[in-house]
């Protein structure tokens, strides 16, 4: 099979992938019969290992299949392997890897990054020529940001749309399973798939599921609100441009395109989203301590002793700053102005999406500030760079908006994406915008 | 001020499993035979699982906080608590802390103060621990399995109050059906202190009894070193049954911190009016109520009807043996001799087997006469220890007494005839004398006489004469 042998070079070579399926299995019917799927490895696949990334999960192997994965095999998918990733989601680059995992290069520059933390999904979704999505998972802009740099059709439903069950957590009321695709098509298809109801995810929704594989390019009549904010400082003006560009060609086919502002969003969005996130991530992982998941080491001293053991020689080093965080900011003392503070303004930033969605179909910026970094300059970034430069992606999977990163025009070669948000529950319009955009641009 | 006078002040923190047929967030069963039979993903925290909360146990716990007065929160959530324990697959456990299912309720006592219930939350069970060979063994069974937590405010002046109180809880839960009263064991964290000095925790002691022991233990640590000049530590202990002593575990300088966030698998839960009056409208009768009704309906007295409904099972008995025979029989034949039986053999009623019709056969021939009330509460002893159907026993024991059998009359004539003295002062009226005839003809009759029918055979050969 193409796709298999596609995927043994991506790993050799780009690090795309942190297993492969041993035993694939074609199917002839249903709506993914013939399609390669390619599966974040945060995301449970039975009898396959599946780390999300960690060094501590390095020997996990599910008893269960994720509710996601279950859906791909009724359609007739091919699990493809388990796709490279920044541990637990902990990234922007995919750079912050469990010891002897995968680091995904990028396949357009393997010099590069694909951007985090879905970095192997989206690599390999540039990289596959044979039919092919990826199953990956944003919680704060892991799919529209490695979509971005990779020049890939990332989208991501609103939050509750597709069920989480078997979704190893990073930080629960955040994260999302979404699909990538060469184009926005490939990826609607598996999109439409995923979503739906299930009981065994309280969080889940029970909505009508939108027939986003079958939406239309449409520009006329919808109005697309540019949000001033990501245009300005911070972002790099070619990316700007690029995206300007592609904005102005929707304007032409008929859109109607108007400034709007989000700017709490722009402020408090990155500070809220990394409090939630840290602080529930927090608790997620402390069950990896070596007592039922997890490696293990000499039992010694104390249970205490050597889950810290554990914890300290299996967990990387942006693992343990966001445990630390997390765990400060849940802290009695310190809860009541971190963790319940940023759920307040976490209620704050979604008005201000809501107002603006009186008059806007979706909202439009660049997905990232600027385009794929090269590994050398990701090393000379803080910790606070490196947050920051999730300021544009931030805001949408704060608010469990449904959003969409499209390629527009390259900038030097390199890929560029165009972000598009939308209403809870409106993965229509996103796709029906996203689809015009992506006719009237060329990369 | 002087520490005699210085009134004690005691919280209570009982947990208590419901009976329901799963989990509290899965399927699993909660009753696992072999050791770690009845888990999953779920219940063994597996990465990728999530809770799915059980709307039985909601039931059961809204039904518990209606009884105790509470006030039921029509939207609560679950939280996570976390701290490393090997008892807990996730280090993290699923509970309540923001708002709870049910607040602000109270148990009376029977001097009718009330002790106020400051809340009752949902929880879930961790793993078993079991200590072996040097060894920890861990059992999920019980991992996920639903307790509800009923805290009180410090209302309760002393051990004994203590007891009172979890004895009334527990009644008020036998008759509620949500738990199974053989099987499970209250557990309770008990808070002590000393007016105006610092509050010690004595955590997860098992059953009243030891609740009581500890407390009284305790108040006399704390009293002794008070008026030794010492102060009180916060700290948080444990109670040693053997020695009946409480024991340091630890210090606390604060409160233990356990960086609560709002569970964020679970959506907040909702009890509207219509889930809330189809909850309301399964509380059986209370134990007050029943009370209340027996002595309308059964004539009994207040005192009674009260020990009657002090337990489901008691109450139970009762009523329906009293279709049979008449109630004060009933009534005297359970309170005192059975539960007499119970005490005396350290036996709760709840572990032990007893059929409504086994105890009516029982009543019934006591009633007749066909037993004596000797043999009768004989019957009782080995029904309760051995299981023996008290009918049965009698039978095989012969000590039925078949009414032709013994020639009563003969012995009532040779008793009387034997003991002149005491006929002529039976005769002045002297009831100590009649007594001790009866007693004659008992022995000669091997008990299988009724002494009713005795009486009426001496009045009547008395009068003759």
């Amino acid at each position: 099979m193409k796709i298999m042998d596609e995927a043994l070079v991506a790993k050799e070579k780009f690090g795309l992938f942190n297993a492969i399926n041993p035993n694939p299995k074609a199917f002839s019917k249903g709506r993914l019969a013939g399609i390669g799927i390619s599966v974040k490895d945060n995301i449970c696949v039975e009898g396959l290992p599946s780390t999300a990334g960690s060094a501590i999960l390095s020997n996990y192997v599910p008893v269960f299949n994720a509710t996601v994965i279950e859906k791909v095999l009724a359609e007739g998918g091919l699990i493809v392997g388990k796709t490279s990733q920044d541990e637990f989601g902990f990234g922007t680059f995919s750079v912050n890897i469990g010891k002897g995992l995968s680091m995904p290069k990028n396949p357009v520059d393997p010099n590069r990054s694909c951007g985090g933390s879905s970095g192997g999904a989206a690599g390999f979704t540039r990289f596959a020529s044979a039919p092919h999505t990826a199953l990956a998972e944003s919680t704060g802009g892991s799919i529209a940001c490695p979509a971005a740099f990779c020049g890939v059709a990332g989208f991501t439903p609103t939050y509750g749309r597709v069920s989480r069950f078997g979704l190893i957590d990073y930080a629960n009321s955040l994260d999302k399973i979404g699909s990538m695709g060469k184009t926005v098509s490939k990826a609607s298809l598996l999109l439409e798939i995923l979503m739906g109801f299930d009981p065994r995810d309280s969080t889940s929704v029970n909505q009508p599921v939108p027939e986003i594989s079958n939406a239309k390019p449409v520009l006329k009549g919808k109005t697309i609100g540019i949000v001033e904010e990501f245009f300005g400082d911070g972002i790099d003006s070619k990316v700007s441009k690029s995206c300007e560009n592609a904005l102005d060609a929707a304007k032409s086919a008929g859109a109607k395109v108007v400034s709007v502002s989000l700017s709490k969003n722009a402020r408090f969005g990155v500070a809220a989203y990394y409090l939630i996130a840290m602080a529930e991530t927090s608790t997620n992982l402390a069950k990896y301590c070596g007592m039922r998941f997890g490696q293990s080491l000499p039992l010694q001293g104390h249970f205490d002793d050597f889950f810290s053991r554990v914890r300290s020689e299996f967990f990387g080093a942006e693992a343990k700053r966001r445990v630390i965080l997390g765990t400060f900011s849940r802290m009695s003392g310190y809860r009541d102005a971190y963790y319940l503070k940023a759920l307040k303004a976490r209620s704050a930033l979604m008005k201000e999406y809501f107002e603006v969605f009186k008059h806007c179909d979706v909202v439009c910026h660049p997905t990232m500030p600027f385009v794929a970094p090269r590994f050398s300059d990701i090393k000379k970034l803080s910790p606070m760079q490196n947050y920051a430069a999730d300021l544009c992606t931030v805001p949408a999977n704060l608010g469990g908006f449904p959003h969409l990163s499209i390629p527009v025009k390259e900038v030097e070669k390199l890929p560029v994406g165009l972000m598009l948000t939308g209403k809870h529950f409106d993965e229509l319009s996103v796709a029906e915008i996203g689809k015009g955009i992506e006719s009237v641009v060329n990369p | 001020m002087k520490i005699d006078s210085l009134p004690t002040v005691i919280g209570l923190e009982s947990h208590v499993q419901l009976s329901t047929k799963s989990k509290l967030f899965c399927a699993c069963p909660t009753r696992g035979k072999e050791p770690n039979s009845a888990v999953c993903p779920v219940c063994l925290g597996h990465p990728g699982s999530k809770p799915v909360l059980n709307k039985t146990a909601v039931e059961m716990a809204a039904k518990v906080a209606l009884a105790l007065n509470c006030k039921v929160n029509p939207s609560f959530f679950f939280s996570r608590k976390t701290y490393f324990y090997p008892d807990m697959s996730k280090n993290f456990q699923i509970t309540q802390y923001e708002i709870p299912l049910s607040e602000n309720g109270f148990v009376e006592l029977d001097s009718g103060k009330k002790i106020r219930i400051r809340r009752l939350h949902l929880e879930e069970d961790p793993a078993a621990l079991i200590h072996e060979k040097g060894f920890t063994l861990v059992d999920y069974n019980r991992a996920g399995i639903p307790l509800i937590e009923i805290v009180t405010e410090p209302d309760l002046a002393s051990a004994r109050e203590a007891r009172e109180f979890l004895n009334k809880l527990w009644t008020i839960l036998g008759f509620l059906d949500v738990f199974s009263p053989g099987e499970d064991v209250l557990k309770a964290d008990c808070n002590l202190s000393i007016s105006g000095h610092a509050k010690v925790e004595i955590k997860n002691v098992s059953g009243f009894q030891a609740v009581e022991r500890a407390l009284l233990a305790e108040e006399k640590r704390q009293r002794e070193l008070l008026s030794q000049g010492e102060e009180i530590r916060q700290q948080t202990r444990g109670f040693d049954d053997k020695s009946g002593r409480t024991v340091l575990q630890r210090e606390k300088e604060t409160e233990a911190d356990y960086g609560y966030i709002f569970e964020p698998d679970l959506v907040s839960s909702t009890i509207d009016s219509k889930w809330m009056d189809a909850i309301r409208s399964t509380l059986p009768e209370l134990p007050f109520q029943k009370a209340r009704r027996f002595v309308r309906e059964f004539g009994l007295s207040d005192y009674d009807a009260k020990v009657l409904c002090s337990n489901k099972k008691l109450s139970d008995l009762f009523e329906s043996v009293s279709k049979r025979v008449s109630p004060g029989l009933g009534s005297r034949f359970l309170s005192r001799e059975l539960l007499g039986i119970l005490n005396f053999n350290r036996l709760e009623i709840d572990s032990v087997a007893l059929s409504e019709k086994e105890l009516g056969d029982l009543l019934e021939l006591l009633e007749s006469g066909k037993v004596s009330e000797k043999n009768a509460k004989q019957a009782a002893i080995e029904y309760v220890l051995s299981g023996v159907a008290p009918k049965v026993f009698l039978e095989k024991s012969g000590l039925l007494i078949d009414l032709g059998s013994v020639d009563t009359e003969k012995i009532v004539e040779s008793v009387l005839l034997a003991n002149p003295q005491a006929v002529s002062e039976l005769k002045q009226g002297n009831q100590k004398s009649l007594n001790f005839l009866l007693g004659q003809m008992m022995r000669q009759a091997k008990g299988k006489a009724n002494p009713r029918e005795l009486q009426g055979f001496i009045e009547k050969k008395i009068k003759k004469k």
